[in-house]
């Protein structure tokens, strides 16, 4: 068996991109039953979302720069090119939006939520909308992992199957 | 439950609109360095490479913006509403943008 430290982190990138989709997701249910004994917990989970979406930036950049240059070699020879042009380029900037709604989560979420319907359907709001993006890059991510195996296989077996 | 403030806080309001713009200027940005290669190579000289560029510029735009709406009160004023609808619109726009131009581009 042979893991490289590609394989950890891409693996590890996309782990943590699952996490802060569920972090957001832990704030949102929270959320719904806001009260003064659970502010605590929504703040922590609120910064729980945005570390993991800060740790998913920085070992996805990392892999981006270091490992992907082979990757987007190979499925542009491939007979899925898109999995690159278009859901590669729109993953990696739509990344972004996230990245900035769970670094806004944390401080929506030191309103007293419990106390102001507003700001708590600002949290809501802001949780539903990184769960939905997360999930879209999280699609996105399984496109491009398979336009990349497709592309192998098409090397081996010389045509598609 | 007694309701004590209507209106979002001051970095609550701030912050959401430094958020709404960011993410509509990182779109924009996403899409001039794709049409403009050159500020794609100067984005790739900055900081190794245009991505990394990118994401230091997002996040610096939103601590800077955010910080210098908080400290007005304007960003307070607006109605929580318009500032969730500001945001929930930018980050539409700004998602299927991104998807739209990667598509016929």
């Amino acid at each position: 068996m042979v893991v490289t430290s590609s394989d950890v982190i891409l693996l590890a990138h996309s782990t943590f991109g699952v996490l802060g989709i569920l972090s957001a997701l832990w704030v949102f249910v929270e959320t719904l039953n806001a009260r003064e004994e659970n502010a605590g917990r929504i703040r922590k989970a609120a910064f729980i979302a945005a570390l993991c979406m800060v740790v998913t930036w920085i070992l996805g950049g990392y892999w981006y720069v270091h490992f992907y240059p082979l990757d987007r070699a190979l499925i542009l020879k491939g007979p899925w090119p898109f999995a690159h042009t278009l859901f590669m380029e729109t993953k990696e900037h739509l990344f972004f939006i996230s990245l900035i709604l769970s670094l806004y989560l944390p401080i929506a979420a030191s309103d007293k939520l419990y106390a102001n319907p507003n700001a708590r359907k600002m949290v809501l709001c802001v949780a539903m909308l990184i769960a939905l993006s997360g999930l879209a890059i999280e699609g996105s991510g399984a496109i491009i992992n398979h336009g990349a195996k497709v592309a192998l296989l098409y090397r081996i077996t010389g045509a598609g199957r | 439950m007694k309701v004590e403030n209507e209106r979002l806080g001051r970095s609550g309001a701030g912050f959401a609109i430094a958020a709404s713009i960011t993410i509509l200027s990182s779109t924009a940005l996403a899409w001039a360095k794709d049409a403009y290669k050159p500020l794609n190579s100067f984005m790739n000289v900055l900081a190794w490479h245009n991505w990394i560029t990118h994401g230091l510029v997002d996040v610096i735009l939103f601590s800077g913006l955010g910080l210098i709406f908080s400290r007005n009160n304007w960003a307070e004023r607006i109605t929580p509403n318009r500032l969730i609808t500001f945001l929930v619109a930018a980050v539409v726009v700004a998602g299927v943008g991104l998807f739209v131009w990667y598509a016929a581009f």
